[in-house]
């Protein structure tokens, strides 16, 4: 296709897979998508995988990845079930992608209303088609992985919401991975846009359907465009397996007056990446980003977060708690810029860390880079075991040594997970944290 | 900015003249055989050239790093002169009254008198004027206890056994583009060695002065203390004002055996260019204490106020149980000056602890950032850090950045880091105002008070003096 070098035969190799199976919307939308693909291509061919001599992936090694022949997978051998993975807030507005593919018959909408479209990308009304183009695969700058989803995803999820619309229910995002003879690799894809005064509540959400032992690759990418004065409220969820590998991007950008949370927690994968990018674009911006991973086995949780200000009077407050248990590793990196137009910016943001075992590893970088001399801005990270004092305490209230050190891990948690906006999960997770709690190494 | 306060950024650079002298130097670039020059003009030990030359090979193979938080364009390493001594009457000198008067006037002129009668009273100085080191003071007082204090060509000359044994030992020839450079060219510098059990008895100091235009400096500075052996060593540095810009790769080596404390200040005041980011040096340093015995202890204390470009991590390699390392900075960029600088604790040891303290200030235009790595190996079973640094910002030009790596390997290590930004607060300097203290002071008050945990730590002598640098330097940036 052209007259390009490739740098890399592993991502040529992943790349000319997505070629061969064209996009299901292939002619669809003619005047952008061919361009954008054949785009983004070209960055995929002239970069390489990052190794640990990049800055940005200086803790985490792709070696791993790099040794697992990926296919492009299709549909799946099984019909995944669904029902334990239901959330009741959400049940009737659903969309589920089977291996980047949209599932018709797993979706369910029947309870969005007016105002919105919850879909993919062939069923977008023709009145959103022609302004999609400012919005997707829109964002200068992109990394590798995000360049290699562009050029070949198979489907979009689109949640649109229009002026002055405000969705009650919260949308479930389901991206099931499902088992093939071959390790499978796919790319999720999903597009946010909600319009100024509009309000929208997502739970994204990644996982396994069956437990299979093959490994498998997703390699995800979210756009979430929040216009002035709109609420996004985002839920993030990585529950791939334990042979899994996840590289996932979320892209913000906030207009004036605008709010977005993001909450995510991480808890699957044998190497995941999360890369969060907001870019605040308007005066007056909130952004608030929780964050919990929890790892162990020989597990790495890697969290690069970056926050881009431009402008004045912008408010980001970002907490992000790791538990390493085993010989696991977690790595987080937050970065905060704030140039000299980002006058009164108040920026906060801390990192925590719990090592519960002995050869569990954590690798912290916060990172504030300020040319704004009216701010208030200040970052902190920890790294530590449980206090001694503290189970010395409950120990004197008569819990034994193993129940006083699971309550304060599941306090420790519990930071994050209360601050789920949809009851169903915050009480989903934390029984779940409760189960795993039982194979801490806590040296009781 | 009002204007009075304009006229006071101003402030001419006080050390910035150019002594006249004739100079012996080679000719330009780098190769081996200017490698080998360098060596038999100091008449060194064969190991010594051998040294130098395994540098060599090594940074041709390498790379100019690119990761640090500043720009500069590309260095042309073929168009310095790594080798540049003033000439002297006599090859070997006997007592201070042979040395050149011109040198000797220079550098009193510099305040470090270095005539009997006048040198300060209890700091023993080694001068070190382009590649050359001019005088070491109270020499033979030292030796009644022990303790070897000269330049290290003089230590190659006649204890080469010690040189031999620890050079390159805590920063390898190969660590990185710079300190490979260095030890491949490195001209001149300062040796200590404090035997076993023997508490200096006064401060040691070396002051480093680029003279020549088109010289780069490249020191090495090799300190060792034995068992339970104390010392406190400060080092000053400043340059004349030119407009190309001269390299200053120095590489610090510390050893601490069991028991032994060494305390290593530096305020550093090299020429940074004038208010347009023209000349100046481009400070490219590799220090780094190695507390090799149990209990020993390093601590770093440095004031940043010169060189265009500042790119500096005083490091503490913590490998004996109870170690302890420590840092404390004062970084202070101006105009357009860049700084990245912080520190590194590598943990390896049980019970190592650790802090960092580092107050960046960035006014005008400049860019500061600190970079710091905190790294608990999986046998340091009961590390501890404590890092905090702070950043002012004067003026809405100016940037201030923190990096800090965070590494643990160990669930018994424990570290904490905090970092804040803010402004110089407008209502403390209305309180002071309404004191009747004038502006000036008043930010000069405040500055002072954010650098107080890291003066503290400063010889008092020495603290006083960079006190009173601080508030030089940023005299007027507030308005």
């Amino acid at each position: 296709m052209n007259k390009l070098v490739a740098q890399d035969s592993y991502l040529t190799h992943l790349l000319q897979q997505c070629e061969q199976k064209p996009l299901v919307t292939d002619g669809f939308m003619a005047d952008l998508l061919p361009s954008l693909r054949k785009r983004a291509a070209y960055q995929v061919l002239e970069s390489c995988i990052p190794t640990k001599k990049d800055e940005e992936w200086r803790f985490t090694d792709l070696s791993p990845l790099v040794k697992v022949n990926f296919q492009l997978a299709g549909k799946g051998n099984i019909t995944p079930n669904l029902e334990p993975l239901i959330i009741p807030e959400a049940s009737h507005s659903r969309l589920v992608f089977v291996n980047g593919i949209y599932s018709h018959d797993l979706s369910d909408v029947s309870a969005i209303g007016s105002g919105i479209y919850v879909g993919n990308l062939t069923n977008l009304p023709p009145e959103h088609q022609g302004r999609i183009k400012q919005y997707l695969g829109n964002l200068e700058g992109t990394d590798t992985f995000t360049a290699l989803n562009t050029a070949g995803f198979r489907d979009v999820a689109i949640i649109w919401a229009s002026s002055n619309t405000v969705v009650q229910k919260p949308i479930h995002l389901l991206y099931l991975s499902v088992g093939e003879e071959n390790p499978g690799f796919s790319q999720p894809r999903t597009l946010v846009v909600a319009e100024p005064n509009s309000s929208v509540q997502l739970i994204e959400e990644y996982g396994e359907a069956e437990n299979s032992p093959l490994p498998y690759f997703t390699n995800g990418v979210t756009e979430i465009w929040v216009q002035e004065n709109a609420r996004v409220n985002h839920t993030r969820i990585q529950r791939e397996s334990q042979e899994g590998f996840h590289i996932g991007k979320s892209a913000i950008v906030q207009g004036g007056d605008s709010h977005y949370t993001c909450t995510e927690v991480n808890l699957g994968g044998k190497l995941s990446r999360h890369n969060l990018e907001v870019h605040q674009q308007g005066e007056q911006t909130e952004t608030y980003l929780n964050g919990l991973t929890v790892v162990r086995g020989e597990q790495v949780g890697d969290t690069h977060s970056s926050v881009f200000l431009t402008k004045p009077h912008g408010t980001i407050n970002q907490l992000h708690k790791c538990i390493v248990d085993d010989s696991a590793r977690t790595v987080f990196n937050g970065k905060i810029l704030v140039p000299q137009a980002a006058q009164m910016t108040n920026a906060m943001q801390l990192n925590r860390n719990l090592i519960l075992s002995s050869k569990g590893r954590v690798d912290t970088k916060p990172e504030l880079q300020i040319t704004a001399d009216d701010v208030k801005c200040s970052h902190g990270a920890t790294v530590s075991q449980l206090e001694e004092d503290e189970v010395f305490y409950l120990r004197s209230r008569s819990l034994n040594e193993r129940e006083a050190r699971l309550l304060l891990v599941d306090a420790f948690a519990g930071e994050i997970l209360g601050r789920i906006p949809v009851a169903f999960l915050g009480s989903m997770f934390h029984a779940e944290a409760q189960r795993r709690g039982e194979d801490y190494d806590l040296y009781c | 900015m009002s204007a009075t306060v304009k006229t006071l950024v101003n402030q001419p650079y006080k050390y910035g003249f150019v002594t006249d002298i004739e100079a012996d130097t080679i000719e330009r670039g780098l190769n081996e055989d200017i490698i080998r020059i360098i060596s038999a003009k100091k008449n060194e030990p064969e190991f010594m050239l051998q040294f130098r030359l395994k540098a060599y090979g090594q940074w041709l193979k390498m790379k100019e790093p690119s990761w640090a938080h500043v720009t500069y364009p590309p260095i042309d390493y073929q168009d310095i002169i790594y080798y540049c001594a003033p000439k002297q009457k006599k090859e070997q000198l006997n007592s201070l009254e042979e040395v050149d008067p011109t040198l000797l006037a220079t550098f009193e002129k510099l305040g470090i008198p270095l005539s009997e009668q006048k040198r300060l009273g209890n700091v023993a100085v080694d001068a070190i004027f382009d590649s050359v080191s001019i005088a070491t003071t109270f020499k033979e007082k030292l030796a009644e206890d022990g303790v070897i204090f000269c330049s290290i060509s003089e230590a190659l000359q006649e204890h080469p056994e010690l040189v031999q044994k620890y050079l390159g030992t805590v920063v390898p020839v190969g660590d990185n583009y710079f300190a490979a450079l260095n030890s491949a060219v490195f001209s001149d510098g300062s040796f200590v060695f404090i035997p076993q059990g023997v508490k200096c008895p006064m401060e040691l100091s070396t002051y480093f002065r680029i003279n020549n235009g088109e010289t780069g400096q490249f020191e090495r500075t090799l300190i060792i203390a034995e068992e339970g052996a104390e010392v406190s060593y400060l080092e000053g540095c400043t340059a004349p004002m030119y407009d190309s810009n001269q390299l200053h790769a120095a590489v610090v080596e510390l050893v601490a055996l069991d028991n032994a404390q060494i305390k290593y200040s530096t305020v550093q005041n090299w020429y940074a260019g004038d208010h347009l980011g023209k000349g100046g040096i481009y400070n490219f340093v590799t220090k780094r204490g190695l507390c090799k015995g149990i209990n020993s202890k390093i601590s770093w204390t440095q004031v940043e106020t010169g060189s265009a470009i500042t790119w500096k991590y005083p490091s503490c390699v913590l490998v004996g149980d109870n170690s302890v390392g420590e840092f404390y900075s004062i970084a202070l960029t101006n105009n357009m000056q860049q700084a990245d600088t912080g520190t590194k604790m590598i943990h390896i040891g049980k019970n190592t602890r650790s802090r960092i303290i580092s107050k960046g200030i960035s006014a005008g235009k400049s860019q500061n950032s600190y970079r710091g790595l905190v790294k608990i190996g999986p046998k340091a079973v009961g590390a501890k850090n404590y890092s905090q640094c702070d950043s002012m910002l004067i003026g809405d030009n100016a940037a201030a950045n923190t990096f800090p790596y965070i590494q643990v390997d160990n669930q018994t290590g424990k570290v904490e880091h905090e970092a804040s930004t803010s402004k110089i607060g407008e209502d403390r300097l209305f309180y002071l105002a309404q004191r009747g203290i004038s502006e000036e002071d008043a930010v000069s008050m405040l500055v002072s008070g954010f650098c107080k945990d890291v003066l503290n730590e400063l010889p008092m002598e020495f603290a006083a003096e960079a006190d009173k640098l601080l508030s030089l330097k940023l005299e007027g940036t507030v308005g």
